[in-house]
C-alpha cells in the first residue's frame, strides 16, 4: 500500500519536472525573447534593453537560467512575473478560487445533465431529437454559446449579472456555456455504454429475474456504461482548463484563463510556468481519482 | 479563432438589437445641476497592466491614472499649460533650467506633505535601476538634476533645451506618488491601494480580471482650472468593470448593468445613437495619426517614385468608409489633427490617384506583370511586407490592411503582404529589417514626442531607415522650444519634408475614442489635448 502511494507521487513528480520542462523549452524556442515582448511597441534603444536584461539577470546562458528556476520553484518560490510586476505565487494564488468555482460548477452540471439525458431518452424519437441536440451544442463555439445567454438571460431578460465572480447568480451563466458541451460529449459516451451493457446477457438474467426495465438500467447498466466515462476525466480537466480562457473573457471573470492568456502572449515566462505546473498537478490529481473510481464502479478489479 | 471572430461578433450584435429593441427603458434624466452622491460602474476594454502611474504605458488606461494621481501641470486644450499641482512656472533665457512653484495645501491620500521634496523623490526614482528605463532613456534624457530650493520651489536643470520637459510633467509617468509609498509599497511596480496619490478618489481595492474600484477622497480641493468644478468629486464611488468584449459591453449598457462603456466599435454606434436612452460622444486622440511608414532601407520603398505611386494607389476615403462605416477621421499627416502643430495645408494634395500611381510605377521601371496579375521588375515580384504585432492590433487594424492590400493590387497591381504575429515574431522582422511597411500610432499629448521616437534618425523607434540631418535639426528645434511659434514652424516643416517631398508615410486615420452613457449620466467628457476619456472627478448621477 505504502508503495504504491509512493510510487504515485514520485510518477506525479516526474510528471510535474516534464511539464515544467517542456514549457521551458517551448517557450525559448519561440521568436523574440523577453526583452522584446517587455519593450513590446514602446521605445526600444540599447541602453533599455541593457536595463532590462540587468533587472531580471537575462545575461546568464539559458540553462543556467533553468536549473536556478527549477532550484527555486523546489523551494517554492516560483519568482516574479516579468508583466505585472508581482510575486507569481500571488497573481495565480487571487484565480485559482474563481477558476476552481468555475470549474467545479461545470463539470457537476456537465456531469449531471449527461447522466439524465442518457437515462431519460431511450425511446426512439426522444434519443433521436436529444443526440442531434447534443450534436449541435459540442460543434457550437463556446463563445457563440456564452453571447447567446448572455443576450437572453442577461440582456434581455436580467435574471443574470452579465460579469464577475460575484456571488452564485454570476456564476450561472459561465458555468452552463461551460458544462454544455460536457454534457454534449458525456451523454453520447454513457448512452453507447448503456446500449452495449444492456445487450449483455447479465441484463438478460436480471429482467429474468422480474426486475423492472429503469431498475435494471440504473443498478446494472449504467455502472458499466460509467467506466468509459470515467476515462474520459482527463478529457475533461483539459476542457475544463482551456475551456475558462474564452468564458472569462466573455464574462468579464477573474481567473486562470485571463492571466494565462496575456503571460503565454507577452511571454511572461514565470507565469506561463506556474500555470503549467498547476495543470499538470491537477491532471495528476485527476487521474489518480480516475484509478480510484475504477476501483469503486467496477469490484473485479477491487479483486485482482 | 481570430478570423471568425467578426461574424461572431455580428451574430452577437443581432442578438442584442433584438434584446435592446424591447429593453427596459431606463430613466431619463433632465440635463441639469449636478448633484453629489451615488455609486457609477463603467465598462472598460483595457485592464491596466499596472496602478503605477510611472509605468503607464497604455492610453486606453489614462482615464484611471487621474483618479488617484496628479501631475504639477496640465494641458489646457490649445497647446499650452495650466498650473495642477503647481502655482506656476518659469523658463530661464537659455531653456536650461525651469522653476516651479508649488502648492502649500496639498497631502497625498496616506497624509504625507506634498512638496518640492516630493517632486524630487518621484522624478530621483526613476534613477533607480530598472524601475522604468524607457522614461530614463526617452523623457528624462536631458535631466540632468532636480533642486529643492525651498518647499514650495523646485528648480529642473537640464543638460540642454527641452520643452517637452512640460510635457513629462503634466503626464502620467510624471505624476506624483506618495513619497511614503515609493518607500514602502510592497509591489512597488504593479501599484495597487498600498500606492498614494493626490487624486479626487482613492483605489479601494483591485480585483484582478474584474474590476478596480475607487472612492472619493473627502479632503481633495485642488482642483486645475479646467476641471469643470472645485472641492470633493461628486460621485461616492466609481466602479471599473474589466469587459473585453465589445457587445458584451454594449450589452451590459442596454441592460443598465453598467452606466457608461468606453470601446464602441464602429459596427455597434448605430445601435448606440438609435436608443433615445443611450448617447453616444467621440473624441480624438493627440499624438500621431494611425499611418504606414515606408522602409526606405532597401527596393523597393528606397525609391521616391515607388513610394508616392504607394500613396496614389490606396484611395483612403474609400478604405475607410468600408471598414469604419463613415465613423473614422482621415488623416492627412503623421501628425493628428487635433495637435497645435498640425499642417492642415497637407489636406487633400495627395492620394487616390490610380493613373498617377501607375505612370510613376512605370517609370520606376516595374513595368513587367507575372502570371498573378502583379508588377515585376527584372523577374522580381513588387512586394511589400506589412507584420503587424497580434497584441498591439486594434482598431480592427488587421482588417484595415487588407482593404489597403485589395486597392493596391486593383488599382496598381502592388502586391501587400500583411502578416499578424505574435510580438516575438513581429520584433524580429524589425530586427532584421524583414518589413517595407510599418504601421504606428503615438498617443503622446505633445506631438513632439512622437515625432521624436518615429522620425528622428536616433529615434527609438524609428523604422523608415530614412536619415536626413535637416531633418533631426528641425525635430531638434521643436523640442528644445519654448516659444511655440518657433515650435510651430519647425514641425510644419518637419511636416512638408516627410509628407509631401519625401513621402515617407501614407496617414491613415486619427485614432478616437468612443463613450457611451446611459442618459442619467452627466458630466462625461474628453481630457484636453489627449483626447482620451477624462477622469471620474465631473462625473455625476441624476437621481
Amino acid at each position: 500500500m505504502i508503495r504504491a502511494i509512493a510510487r504515485r507521487v514520485a510518477s506525479g513528480a516526474v510528471v510535474l519536472w516534464a511539464a515544467a520542462t517542456a514549457a521551458y523549452l517551448a517557450l525559448l524556442a519561440a521568436p523574440g525573447d523577453i526583452v522584446d515582448s517587455l519593450i513590446g511597441d514602446g521605445a526600444d534603444t540599447p541602453q533599455i534593453r541593457a536595463q532590462i536584461i540587468a533587472e531580471w539577470n537575462l545575461d546568464r546562458p539559458a540553462v543556467v537560467q533553468y536549473l536556478d528556476y527549477l532550484w527555486r520553484a523546489a523551494q517554492g518560490d516560483l519568482g516574479r512575473s516579468y508583466l505585472l510586476q508581482r510575486p507569481v505565487g500571488e497573481v495565480i494564488g487571487d484565480q485559482v478560487p474563481p477558476t476552481l468555482k468555475l470549474a467545479v460548477a461545470a463539470a457537476v452540471f456537465g456531469v449531471a445533465l449527461a447522466l439524465v439525458l442518457a437515462v431519460t431518452t431511450r425511446h426512439r424519437w426522444a434519443r433521436r431529437a436529444s443526440s442531434a441536440a447534443e450534436l449541435v451544442i459540442v460543434s457550437t463555439p463556446p463563445f457563440l454559446i456564452g453571447i447567446v445567454l448572455l443576450s437572453v438571460f442577461s440582456f434581455r431578460f436580467g435574471l443574470f449579472p452579465v460579469s464577475g465572480d460575484r456571488g452564485w447568480a454570476a456564476l450561472v451563466l459561465p458555468a452552463v456555456t461551460m458544462g454544455l458541451p460536457i454534457a454534449g460529449v458525456l451523454a453520447q459516451v454513457l448512452r453507447d455504454g448503456l446500449d452495449r451493457a444492456l445487450d449483455e446477457p447479465f441484463a438478460i438474467t436480471a429482467r429474468a429475474r422480474g426486475l423492472r426495465e429503469r431498475a435494471v438500467l440504473i443498478r446494472h447498466a449504467l455502472r458499466h456504461a460509467l467506466m468509459p466515462a470515467v476515462t474520459m476525466l482527463g478529457w475533461l480537466t483539459g476542457v475544463l482548463l482551456g475551456g475558462t480562457v474564452i468564458i472569462e473573457q466573455v464574462f468579464g471573470r477573474p481567473g486562470l484563463g485571463q492571466v494565462t492568456l496575456q503571460a503565454v502572449g507577452n511571454g511572461d515566462m514565470p507565469v506561463v510556468l506556474a500555470v503549467v505546473v498547476l495543470a499538470a498537478a491537477a491532471f495528476v490529481v485527476i487521474n489518480t481519482a480516475a484509478d480510484l473510481a475504477y476501483l469503486v464502479i467496477d469490484p473485479r478489479l477491487r479483486r485482482s | 479563432m481570430r478570423r471568425t471572430r467578426p461574424a461572431v461578433a455580428a451574430i452577437a450584435l443581432a442578438l442584442v438589437l433584438t434584446a435592446c429593441s424591447s429593453g427596459t427603458p431606463q430613466a431619463g434624466a433632465e440635463a441639469g445641476q449636478p448633484v453629489s452622491g451615488g455609486s457609477l460602474t463603467w465598462a472598460v476594454e483595457t485592464e491596466p497592466i499596472t496602478f503605477n502611474p510611472h509605468q503607464y504605458a497604455q492610453a486606453k488606461a489614462r482615464l484611471l491614472v487621474w483618479n488617484t494621481f496628479e501631475a504639477l501641470l496640465t494641458h489646457d486644450g490649445q497647446g499650452g499649460y495650466l498650473p495642477w499641482l503647481s502655482t506656476g512656472h518659469e523658463v530661464s533665457a537659455d531653456g536650461k533650467t525651469y522653476t516651479f512653484t508649488l502648492r502649500t495645501d496639498v497631502t497625498f491620500s496616506d497624509g504625507t506633505k506634498f512638496d518640492a521634496g516630493a517632486v524630487k523623490a518621484n522624478i530621483d526614482q526613476f534613477s533607480v535601476e530598472g524601475y522604468n528605463p524607457a522614461v530614463l532613456a526617452v523623457q528624462l534624457r536631458n535631466l540632468d538634476r532636480v533642486e529643492v530650493v525651498d518647499p514650495a520651489t523646485v528648480t529642473f536643470h537640464l543638460r540642454q533645451p527641452d520643452v517637452l520637459l512640460l510635457d513629462f510633467l503634466s503626464s502620467p509617468q510624471g505624476a506624483q506618488v506618495s513619497p511614503k509609498s515609493l518607500k514602502e509599497a510592497k509591489n512597488l511596480k504593479a501599484g495597487g491601494p498600498d500606492l498614494a496619490g493626490t487624486g479626487p478618489f482613492v483605489l479601494d481595492h483591485y480585483t484582478a480580471g474584474q474590476e478596480v474600484v475607487f472612492t472619493r477622497n473627502p479632503a481633495y480641493n485642488w482642483a486645475p482650472a479646467n476641471a469643470g468644478h472645485t472641492g470633493p468629486a461628486y460621485l461616492d464611488r466609481i466602479t471599473y468593470r474589466f469587459l473585453k468584449e465589445s457587445s458584451v459591453r454594449v450589452g451590459a449598457l442596454t441592460s443598465g448593468q453598467v452606466q457608461v462603456v468606453e470601446g464602441v466599435p464602429a459596427t455597434d454606434e448605430a445601435l448606440i445613437t438609435a436608443n433615445p436612452q443611450l448617447s453616444l460622444s467621440r473624441g480624438l486622440n493627440s499624438g500621431s495619426a494611425y499611418a504606414y511608414y515606408f522602409n526606405t532601407a532597401h527596393a523597393p520603398f528606397d525609391d521616391l517614385r515607388v513610394r508616392q505611386a504607394f500613396r496614389e494607389a490606396v484611395d483612403v476615403d474609400a478604405v475607410l468608409s468600408g471598414v469604419y462605416r463613415g465613423t473614422a477621421t482621415r488623416a492627412w499627416s503623421v501628425i493628428g489633427p487635433t495637435s497645435p502643430f498640425y499642417d492642415k495645408t497637407l489636406e487633400k494634395t495627395y492620394g487616390g490617384d490610380a493613373a498617377e500611381a501607375n505612370r510613376l510605377l512605370d517609370e520606376a521601371g516595374w513595368t513587367a506583370r507575372d502570371a498573378d496579375g502583379f508588377r515585376t521588375r527584372d523577374g522580381k515580384r513588387l512586394t511589400v511586407r506589412l507584420v503587424q504585432s497580434a497584441p498591439f492590433v486594434r482598431d480592427r487594424r488587421d482588417v484595415l490592411a487588407q482593404a489597403v492590400q485589395a486597392q493596391v493590387k486593383q488599382s496598381a497591381s502592388i502586391d501587400l503582404n500583411v502578416a499578424v504575429v505574435d510580438q516575438g515574431t513581429a520584433t524580429q522582422a524589425l530586427a532584421d529589417g524583414q518589413y517595407e511597411v510599418f504601421d504606428n500610432s503615438r498617443a503622446d499629448t505633445d506631438a513632439g514626442a512622437a515625432l521624436n521616437l518615429l522620425l528622428h534618425s536616433g529615434g527609438a523607434i524609428n523604422r523608415t531607415g530614412f536619415t536626413d540631418p535637416a531633418l533631426d535639426k528641425l525635430l531638434e528645434a521643436g523640442q528644445a522650444g519654448p516659444d511655440q511659434a518657433r515650435r510651430q514652424a519647425a514641425y510644419q516643416q518637419v511636416q512638408r519634408l516627410v509628407v509631401t517631398d519625401q513621402a515617407l508615410v501614407l496617414p491613415l486615420y486619427a485614432p478616437a475614442d468612443q463613450v457611451a452613457a446611459g442618459t442619467g449620466v452627466g458630466g462625461l467628457g474628453f481630457e484636453p489635448t489627449a483626447g482620451v476619456p477624462g477622469s471620474a472627478y465631473n462625473l455625476w448621477l441624476s437621481k
